[in-house]
């Protein structure tokens, strides 16, 4: 008999009548190793896994880098795989001290502090050979100032930059500008290779990074990435024999990669509390390990000061008196996050660790109290949260639990979520009157914590028309403040720590913000990979890890 | 009309619809987005970055010009086509769409080609024995299969094949161990035609749980296509015939009813093949696969309008272009069809 194509997918009707005798025997046989094969498959697949190459670690985290030019760097997970690949002039260490990279020296400033000399390590050699130079670096910070998506954090501090001699560059600032050696600790100035960057000059090269780094990249998409070491680097030798750097999209990929073995490191990243609360109890139970980083992302409310309700300071106050940190982070959480009641992350200089008001719910009502509130009448007070952030949407709602339970004849919080991208842009039109978002600053420094948060052009009064302080959604500002954060960019040791800290009282009397928490970076490892270590600039040292008891 | 001209002028007249499909689609996205909130310049530079920076950016991206502008510029580009650069990346769309489009539709192929023998063959199993228990089991694995909510059964497999056993990798396209295979984008073949043995296995390693799953959910459209189908043909009169005519029940399935019975689950195929085109977004989220349905949601957050507006173009000429291509199969395999 001819045979159909169609005769394998015939098989069951061997359970026709009249050929059900014929066939069973040969049916069940067929079903039989039809199941056998189909369980095979998979436990040959899983046999079959790939070799790895000795000392190569496997990193994975949920940054996925559409750019590897440091002018397009923007994000924690570009500036985490640039920072190997790449060398800042300064580096901060854990403790916060400022050492010199790619520089020799701290900046020699002018006496007017207008110009800034920076001395250039020699003997150091780009990726392609191209031999690094003041020429070099002044061709890569120039890139940046032209095309760079940060650009402004260097265009609004430095009017030109010049070769002041082979291995010496000098800035030209447009203001004294005491925070420039933590700003030129940011990894996305870099310097990259004149040579390799000579057609894009003015064009981002998405691809590729030629830099000075102790690794080279030698594969890139935007999933994976392969970091070897480069052999003539001028510094320490990296640890292990290369890195394959993946992201993975979701939490459950991350934990599941690690728990199971397929990474070795895995970073924080997106990772949902529930994971990592089960990763960091595997850590303590000593199978895997744990380490945390200086946290340097803060996440606070915005208060909308201009209108009513929120523009009599004394509400703001009470509002911010009602909010039981401690309580809160434990619920969302699980304590993962500190409670933080000051704008500058305690690792900074400057910072104030107790500048905002504890949670003190008797207080809270005195001053609802005496704004007319809790005899009868209760404030109604809408709260946004971002939407497409789980833990916000948490917070919201574990606030509003909160304040229902201490607060419940005085404040009543209507909480809404809004997509995050939406959010940021009804911030500046005045139509938000409470939003909790996040901010990181580029470098770690308190004035990049402040002057994003507080900076203000234009003002009436305590209303700030124009500036960051709108953009943030506050429209706050008081007389006198602005002059105060221009100065401490210009003071510098004790003295610019004390007004630091004069600036966070100030604003926390006037409450337009009520810091919440502190978010840390966190990394875990198999145990067999060697003790992570972060730097100050909260990013992990890669060319430290090997796998213990290999070279 | 001779049935061939007939095809010809019916192909003619579907082809001639395209690109007034087309700029509708392009016009309706770009309104969209720009109607849509949100600002490409928020997602870009952050919420507090300076006005200056934000005016320079706007500026440079060309979102300062005039919307009408903008059209007219952007339908020039398409007309041409040129997709633009992506704001967010500043790298051009088509080479963008170039790298996520193939891993897609390779997995959407072989999930189709997995969900299609699955079902058919569970379609089939029942028909022997009509309410008897493999019809009954068929009939739940239907139901079934296509009720499950995607990323929870995405989820599941995952935890259950990747993180509890081990098996398979938790997700990703290739393994970070090996050098992808270079070439069309489509890894399987790329490896297959570098004879490559170490790329293709770590290919159809990291294919095989999203592969699986989306054939899994699948598969029931086509379980439920046969039985439905098969069992009216074998109720048909055509089939009485047959029978009649004492041919032996296997001759009369697999050469009268089956083939009829295969026409509506082609169209149902083609509709299947044309959804894929667009990604299953949330197997391609879980498994972290990097296909365009990914993208495309990344684009949307980052409102980055060239990359939506090129992917949705692009998507929606694959879907029309499947689309034409099934009628006119089911049309040249069914003599009945008329046009």
């Amino acid at each position: 008999m001819a045979l159909s194509p169609l005769t394998p997918l015939t098989l069951p009707l061997a359970r026709l009548p009249r050929l059900r005798s014929r066939l069973v025997g040969l049916a069940t046989l067929r079903r039989w190793a039809a199941a056998m094969a189909l369980m095979a498959l998979p436990a040959l697949l899983a046999g079959c896994q790939p070799a790895r190459p000795s000392g190569l670690l496997i990193i994975a985290s949920s940054s996925r880098i559409d750019s590897l030019d440091p002018t397009q760097a923007s994000r924690s997970g570009i500036m985490q795989t640039l920072s190997a690949l790449g060398d800042p002039l300064y580096v901060i260490a854990a403790d916060g001290t400022i050492t010199p990279r790619l520089a020799t020296a701290l900046p020699q400033l002018s006496a007017d502090g207008l110009r800034a000399r920076i001395p250039l390590r020699q003997g150091v050699s780009f990726h392609d050979g191209t031999r690094f130079d003041a020429a070099a670096m002044a061709f890569s910070l120039q890139r940046f100032m032209a095309i760079g998506t940060l650009s402004y954090q260097l265009t609004d501090r430095v009017r030109a930059v010049r070769v002041s001699g082979p291995y010496a560059i000098e800035l030209e600032l447009l203001r004294p500008f005491s925070p420039l050696p933590r700003l030129l600790s940011s990894i996305f100035l870099t310097p990259v290779s004149p040579r390799a960057y000579r057609n894009h000059a003015r064009s981002p090269l998405n691809d590729r990074f030629v830099g000075t780094g102790p690794y080279q990249l030698s594969f890139f998409s935007r999933q994976q990435q392969r970091l070897t070491p480069y052999p003539h680097y001028w510094g320490p030798k990296p640890a292990n024999s290369g890195l394959a750097l993946v992201s993975l999209s979701n939490s459950t990929a991350l934990y599941g990669a690690l728990r199971s073995g397929e990474v070795d490191v895995l970073l924080s990243g997106n990772l949902e509390i529930d994971h990592q609360q089960a990763l960091h109890r595997e850590a303590e139970a000593g199978r895997l390990r744990e380490t945390v980083g200086p946290a340097l992302e803060i996440s606070l409310l915005s208060l909308l000061t201009d209108q009513p309700p929120l523009q009599n300071p004394s509400l703001r106050r009470a509002v911010a008196l009602s909010l039981d940190r401690a309580t809160i982070s434990q619920r969302v959480s699980l304590g993962l996050r500190p409670p933080l009641q000051e704008l500058v992350p305690p690792s900074l200089p400057g910072s104030d660790p107790k500048a905002w008001p504890a949670y003190n719910p008797t207080e809270a009502r005195r001053l609802f109290r005496q704004a007319g509130y809790c005899q009868g009448r209760r404030l109604e007070l809408p709260v946004t949260f971002r939407s497409d952030v789980p833990t916000d949407r948490l917070f919201a709602l574990t606030w509003q639990s909160q304040v229902r339970r201490d607060l419940a004849p005085c404040l009543a919080l209507a909480v809404s979520g809004m997509e995050s991208t939406t959010a940021y842009s009804q911030l500046d039109k005045g139509s938000l009157t409470m939003l909790l978002y996040d901010w990181a600053g580029d470098y770690p420094d308190a004035e990049n914590f402040l002057t994003p948060l507080l900076g203000c052009s234009a003002s009436r009064g305590q209303r700030c028309l124009k500036g960051n302080s709108v953009a943030s959604g506050s429209f706050w500002s008081e007389p006198g403040l602005e002059a105060q954060l221009q100065d401490s960019s210009i003071q510098t040791g004790p003295a610019r720590e004390a007004l630091l800290r004069t600036i966070q009282r100030r604003t926390a009397a006037a409450t337009p913000y009520i810091p919440l928490w502190l978010t840390r970076p966190v990394a875990w490892s198999r145990r067999q990979v060697s003790p992570i270590r972060f730097d100050g600039s909260g990013r992990v040292v890669f060319g430290e890890l090997h796998l213990e008891g290999q070279p | 009309m001779s049935r061939r001209r007939e095809l010809i002028r019916y192909l003619g007249a579907r082809m001639a619809l395209v690109p007034l499909m087309l700029w509708l689609i392009a016009s309706l996205v770009f309104l969209l987005l720009r109607v849509a909130p949100g600002d490409p310049i928020d997602a870009l530079l952050g919420p507090r970055a300076p006005e200056a920076a934000r005016i320079a950016l706007r500026h440079q991206l060309g979102l300062d010009r005039p919307l009408i502008n903008q059209y007219g510029s952007f339908l020039g580009d398409l007309v041409q086509g040129n997709l633009g650069i992506s704001q967010h990346s500043q790298e051009p769309v088509r080479a963008i769409i170039g790298a996520s489009l193939p891993a897609s539709v390779e997995l959407g192929m072989v999930a189709l080609l997995l969900a299609a023998v699955l079902g058919l063959a569970v379609g089939l199993s029942g028909i022997a024995r009509p309410e008897g228990r493999l019809d009954l089991a068929g009939r739940l694995f239907g139901i079934s299969t296509y009720a499950l909510p995607p990323f929870w059964a995405a989820m599941v497999v995952q935890l259950v094949f990747a993180v509890g056993l081990g098996w398979l990798p938790v997700g990703g396209r290739f393994p970070p161990t090996l050098l992808e295979p270079q070439g069309s984008g489509f890894f399987l073949f790329d490896s297959l035609r570098a004879g490559n043995w170490a790329q293709l296995q770590g290919t159809l390693r990291h294919l095989v749980l999203p592969a699986s799953t989306l054939a899994l959910l699948l598969s029931g459209i086509f379980t439920n296509a046969l039985r439905l189908n098969l069992r009216r043909a074998l109720d048909s009169d055509y089939v009485e015939a047959a029978r009649s005519r004492g041919l032996s029940e296997r001759r009369v399935v697999l050469r009268h009813a089956l083939p009829n019975a295969l026409l509506p689950v082609l169209t149902i195929t083609g509709i299947t093949v044309a959804s894929l085109i667009g990604g299953a977004l949330l197997i391609e989220v879980t498994y972290s696969w990097p296909g365009i349905a990914a993208r495309l949601q990344e684009a949307i957050a980052q409102r980055d309008y060239p990359l939506v507006q090129g992917i949705v173009v692009v998507v929606a000429a694959l879907v029309v272009l499947v689309t034409v291509a099934v009628d006119l199969l089911v049309a040249l395999l069914d003599p009945r069809i008329r046009f």
